[in-house]
């Protein structure tokens, strides 16, 4: 990404002054605009639910800029016209996105109509912003309204609006930018689909702010430091921001309070910024809400601020990584399974986590049944799981010892072919997926695979639930217990002791490589600190690590 | 013909249908100046009778819904964005419209217009 920052010694209110835009005059608010949008590429982002919600119109607006800027960074174009044509033809080049490719013809109208002047003033530059608006609303057959087409629209018009009563340019930008920010918040009452989501279109917004950041920079404002964005309550984009989750910003704390009369938004924000993550703050009826990710530690750190700021009326908090988990279950990721031609051997696998799923469908197999430890599969979601596959000869992968009698019924119940390679663990079904042949003669393959099933150990690492004694280790509630090969060999306090006493215990002399596959429960920051240690200790063996995002185990580990 | 099944019995959706949602939502993307027929001789059909699935084709296997889209673009725009961008909404409004997979979209730029030469 280039470096964009406007030289220092330009100054936007010495271009405020002129009568009449030039060539580096519009480079400059070109700049500007750019400058302001890049602040504020988040909060456009989070807006973006239509067409696709996808969360990038900030970004692909911000890229196409940048294109266009790339094109005019070293040009000392003088001509206005000129100018105009370059940033249109880099903003063509490097439209992204639909948003992108909008602002696109937007400069290239706007070009079109400055021609080759010399300077632009102000009957030239509002019949190019209509100009602009006209370009853009021919490209596309039914043009959809409450987006970025009808701020430009509702700008252009208040261009002309404006130009009746002055001349002076600063006058007229500012009542464009006042128009383009009306138009926007009217945007979800044109498109349903915005005020479902309690949100302004974003290729709207990101319009705006473009406009904005060039009155800003005429009226010498900052550029640097995102517009403290008090958003009404309605538009707090609370759920989408689970993806954002940082390491260590494992809760959510959410915090409605009556402030006091003299409440310093701009002080409360920076203060927030110390304790976490992810902060919006929003406001109806004289309630303000914060919205904060911070660590487990700073958890009650947040209210206590708030309190000294107004009335605290409502406190909420939640775990996040368990939200995660609940939103890995409740919105499936799309995986992409081998494709299965008719007669070939077609593999189903049981997988506990998505990160597990991944690596299954990498090395081929056609379906994945969820399930694992605590949520046993019942015989009729793996006979769904396969029944619709294209060919009658199908393998059932188990991967955990409860689920071996389920799938076993599974294959008396189908007129398929169907046989279970009793794998009692994820390594063992991994294991067992190297030697599958699609192409192979059935019992042979099957043969093959059983016998993979003794050549990996399996350690699994989990938090005892209750006190125990099995196969004489004393096991208390909450300690970290190391199973290897199904059998309970080491109880310990902590997680990296249990991984190293697990391993101590499996004959590694006789292996070569450790893979670990840590779960939804446990940290990167404490996974990598294991591993580093693992890493250490067995210097001539090959260790990998993989997201297995398995729940209750923090590590599922394959010893080959 | 696409399938599901509920409770009662069958659901079954036409490739039609599915083009028409196709249709509709290649039409609102930005970039997209009409679709095209994919041959004369449909083409000629398509105009006597007016027909929802102009330019459209849909194929169903049992990895998912595929669909090809035939399309005029605006001159002046990016091709390659203003496809990805169609190929994107055509997904995502066919799958939110029948809750099946569409495991392809293939976009087909048939003809740039001209609406402003620059």
């Amino acid at each position: 990404m280039s470096d964009f920052a406007l030289p220092p010694d330009l100054d936007g209110r010495r271009l405020a002054k002129m009568s009449l835009l030039d060539g580096q005059g519009l480079k400059e608010l070109i700049i500007a605009g750019m400058t302001w949008l890049k602040t504020n590429q988040q909060m456009v982002n989070a807006l973006n639910v239509f067409p696709v919600p996808d969360g990038d119109t900030g970004t692909n607006m911000l890229l196409t800029m940048q294109a266009a800027y790339n094109e005019i960074a070293g040009s000392g174009e003088k001509n206005v016209g000129k100018m105009a044509h370059s940033i249109a033809q880099g903003a063509l080049m490097g439209a992204r996105g639909n948003s992108g490719v909008i602002l696109s013809q937007l400069f290239r109208g706007f070009a079109r109509s400055l021609d080759t002047l010399d300077t632009a003033d102000a009957p030239a530059l509002v019949k190019s912003l209509n100009e602009a608006k006209t370009t853009a609303y021919k490209g596309v057959v039914r043009p959809v309204e409450g987006t970025i087409l009808t701020v430009a629209k509702d700008l252009a018009l208040a261009a002309e609006a404006a130009l009746l009563q002055t001349q002076d340019m600063n006058i007229i930008l500012e009542k464009i930018v006042a128009a383009a920010d009306i138009s926007v918040k009217h945007t979800p009452e044109l498109l349903p689909i915005l005020k479902q989501a309690g949100v302004v279109d974003s290729g709207g917004k990101g319009l705006f702010i473009l406009l904005e950041g060039m009155l800003r920079y005429l009226n010498g404002q900052p550029l640097d430091t995102p517009i403290t964005t008090v958003l009404p309550l309605a538009s707090m984009q609370l759920e989408n921001t689970l993806e954002n989750i940082e390491p260590g910003q494992d809760f959510e704390v959410v915090v409605d309070f009556r402030p006091q009369a003299d409440l310093d938004l701009e002080n409360m924000y920076n203060h927030l910024l110390d304790i976490g993550t992810s902060i919006q703050v929003g406001e109806g009826d004289g309630m303000y809400r914060m919205h904060i990710h911070v660590p487990t530690a700073k958890r009650y750190d947040p209210i206590d601020y708030i309190m000294g700021l107004g009335t605290v009326t409502k406190v909420s908090m939640e775990n996040l990584l368990a939200q995660m988990d609940q939103n890995s279950v409740d919105h499936p990721v799309k995986l992409h399974f081998a494709p299965v031609e008719p007669g070939q051997i077609a593999v189903v696998a049981v997988s506990p986590g998505l990160g597990i799923s991944r690596i299954f469908a990498s090395l081929g197999v056609a379906a994945i049944i969820e399930g694992g430890q605590t949520m046993n599969p019942s015989t009729e979601e793996i006979i769904h799981a396969f029944e619709n596959l294209p060919t009658d000869r199908v393998i059932i992968l188990p991967d955990n010892k409860n689920i071996i009698m389920a799938a076993q019924s599974a294959c008396s119940m189908t007129v398929k072919k169907v046989a279970v390679v009793p794998s009692r663990t994820v390594p063992q079904g991994l294991s067992a997926m190297l030697r599958l042949n699609p192409e192979g003669d059935f019992e042979s393959v099957v043969k093959e695979m059983c016998s993979a099933l003794e050549d990996v150990d399996t350690g699994e690492i989990t938090t005892a639930t209750r006190t125990v004694e099995i196969n004489g280790v004393d096991v208390r509630q909450g300690e970290v217990i190391s199973i290897l090969n199904g059998k309970v060999v080491l109880a310990s306090n902590s997680l990296e002791d249990a991984c190293l006493g697990l391993l101590k215990n499996a004959k590694t002399e006789s292996h070569e490589r450790i893979t670990l596959f840590y779960g939804s429960n446990v940290s990167k920051n404490e996974v990598n600190q294991i591993i580093d240690k693992i890493r250490s200790n067995y210097p001539s063996h090959e260790i990998e690590l993989h997201e297995g995002g398995q729940p209750h185990y923090q590590f599922i580990i394959a010893i080959e | 013909m696409s399938e599901e099944s509920n409770l009662l019995g069958n659901i079954y959706i036409s490739h039609r249908a599915i083009a028409t949602i196709a249709s509709q939502s290649a039409l609102q993307s930005y970039g997209v100046v009409g679709l095209a027929a994919k041959n004369l001789a449909e083409g000629l059909a398509q105009v006597l009778v007016k027909d929802p699935s102009r330019g459209i084709d849909v194929r169903y296997d049992p990895a998912g819904i595929q669909i090809d889209l035939y399309i005029v673009v605006e001159y002046g725009t990016r091709i390659k964005s203003v496809a990805s961008s169609v190929a994107e909404n055509v997904r995502y409004y066919v799958e939110k419209a029948i809750s099946l997979p569409v495991n392809q979209v293939n976009v087909h730029v048939r003809g740039l217009r001209i609406s402003n030469p620059d």
